[in-house]
């Protein structure tokens, strides 16, 4: 009787430190790396999954709506129990998401806004529109009110993209001597928004000013201006706050940017995947993260 | 007489949100809402703090200013605040009315670049869970700001000259983090009668 109580107080205990040895697993599934930024929102995610007791690894979608797909398979049937997402398409990725939820697995999505209210546990995402408002009224501003414009686009399947692009718009159209000669996607990619603006500037030589959906595209469009020797002509307007954006605004070649907060993103959807474990179930659709207006005379205190 | 007040009544509509969140199928129509939603709530809208008060609340316990009278949705520096105040116009300049105001400040009212979220967050009038989509609660501000900047505002202006005083309402910005520039977003403007 002795020797079956200290058994079963030994079970017991081994049960319990399988319990504490088996961390909730978080999976943090990113659109793609092959950007600084996104990097920075995945590393910092999985560090603060970390920093709350839990193991966390990241999943590369690679830009790619399949390999997103594939990730979410391989990660609901490796057991992970909590998903911190930046979704590759608002529309495409409302399935995964369904998948996860079915799957009784929480998904908090970072920075990209996906077309469905009841999918995800919860949204975490830039206000894009509003920051693209404030960069519309300074590009308006500084061009006073006329003159020839581009637009890049990022990527044409993400939302923010849209809010973006709207937010800009909602502003610049309002000022009819302010005219958009051309209007291209440049897939948020350094090298692809290069190409698209030197091969605009053939048909369009006389632009004054160009306004892109983020800041690596910004420096693309920077180096294409440079290379034309146009540098000094024509206005850069970026988003993101990107740091060699914050430093090209305080040498004066790059006229403005949104400071986006990534990390705040990141952090906030690691404690929300927290307190779920913790039992919170109640958690608000969208939250909002302000963007902040970076130009001369502020870009010191970034 | 009596077809004038039935014009008046007749000429303004008012759409609950109750009723759009029913109407998840059907096109929503963002103008009719905001023009509800400004002769409605805004112009009768009894929850503007006085400039004055609110700088002074701030600087005794800005925490407290901003979670008493501040409207931040989600997580930021900032947070809007809809204001009233008054004084005498000592500057026009595209579009952006210079005020002397009472205690010896100046305050600026824009009223040429009214865009954004500000007037809708500042009124606390309507909140993200109404719409399903980020895109389609812009889509309210963007409504609400052509109402006022459009109908409203140059109503209200065009007979505004330097030295007149005026009182008004509006939507100021502050954040914890930087100074701002006192610049409000105005939804009425006043002219007071000399």
């Amino acid at each position: 009787m002795k020797y079956l109580s200290l058994i079963l107080s030994l079970l017991i205990l081994a049960c319990s430190i399988k319990k504490e040895v088996e961390k909730p697993k978080i999976a943090v599934v990113i659109s793609t790396l092959n950007n600084p930024w996104f990097v920075v929102l995945a590393e910092s995610a999985a560090e603060n999954a970390k920093k709350l007791g839990y193991e966390a690894k990241i999943f590369d979608s690679q830009n790619n709506p399949a390999t997103e797909s594939d990730n979410f398979e391989n990660l609901i049937s490796s057991g992970f129990d909590a998903i911190l997402f930046n979704p590759t398409d608002a529309d495409g990725s409302i399935a995964n998401i369904l998948k996860a939820k079915t799957a009784k697995i929480p998904v908090f999505c970072m920075d990209r806004e996906v077309n469905a209210d009841d999918a995800a546990t919860s949204q975490i995402l830039s206000d894009n529109y509003s920051g693209c408002v404030e960069i519309g009224i300074e590009f308006v501003k500084t061009l006073r009110e006329k003159g020839k414009y581009v637009e890049i686009i990022g990527l044409v399947g993400d939302n923010n993209t849209w809010a973006r692009s709207g937010g800009f718009h909602s502003v610049v159209d309002k000022f009819p001597n302010l005219k958009m000669v051309a209007q291209q996607s440049g897939d948020f990619d350094r090298n692809k928004a290069m190409e698209v603006l030197e091969t605009i500037m053939q048909a369009q030589p006389d632009i004054d000013a160009v306004f892109c959906g983020n800041d690596a595209m910004a420096m693309g469009a920077y180096q294409a201006l440079q290379s034309a020797g146009k540098a000094d002509k024509v206005r850069v307007f970026g988003f993101d706050g990107a740091s060699e954006v914050v430093e090209k605004i305080r040498e004066n070649k790059i006229v403005a940017t949104g400071m986006q907060y990534p990390k705040v993103m990141a952090k906030t959807a690691a404690q929300y995947a927290d307190e779920y474990f913790k039992g919170r179930r109640e958690f608000p659709q969208r939250v909002p993260v302000e963007v902040e207006l970076v130009k001369s005379s502020n870009a010191n205190k970034y | 007489m009596i077809l004038i007040a039935f014009l008046g009544y007749n000429s303004v509509y008012f759409q609950k949100l109750s009723t759009h969140k029913n109407q998840k199928n059907v096109t929503f129509d963002f103008n009719l809402f905001a023009d509800s939603l400004y002769f409605k709530g805004i112009l009768t809208n009894t929850k503007a703090i006085d400039l004055n008060e609110l700088l002074v609340q701030i600087k005794e316990n800005s925490d407290s200013a901003f979670k008493t009278h501040g409207n931040r949705l989600g997580i930021g520096n900032s947070a809007f605040f809809m204001v009233k105040s008054q004084g005498k116009v000592s500057k026009i300049d595209n579009g952006q009315l210079t005020i002397a105001a009472l205690n010896g400040s100046f305050i600026n009212l824009e009223t040429k670049y009214i865009f954004g979220n500000a007037i809708r967050d500042a009124s606390g009038l309507v909140k993200l869970t109404d719409f399903k989509t980020n895109a389609d609660f812009n889509k309210v501000s963007e409504a609400l700001n052509t109402v006022i900047r459009e109908k409203v505002l140059p109503k209200n202006i065009s007979k505004i000259k330097i030295g007149d005083e005026i009182s008004f309402t509006g939507a100021l910005k502050l954040s914890k983090k930087e100074v701002l520039g006192l610049v409000i977003l105005p939804v009425f403007i006043t002219l007071k009668e000399k």
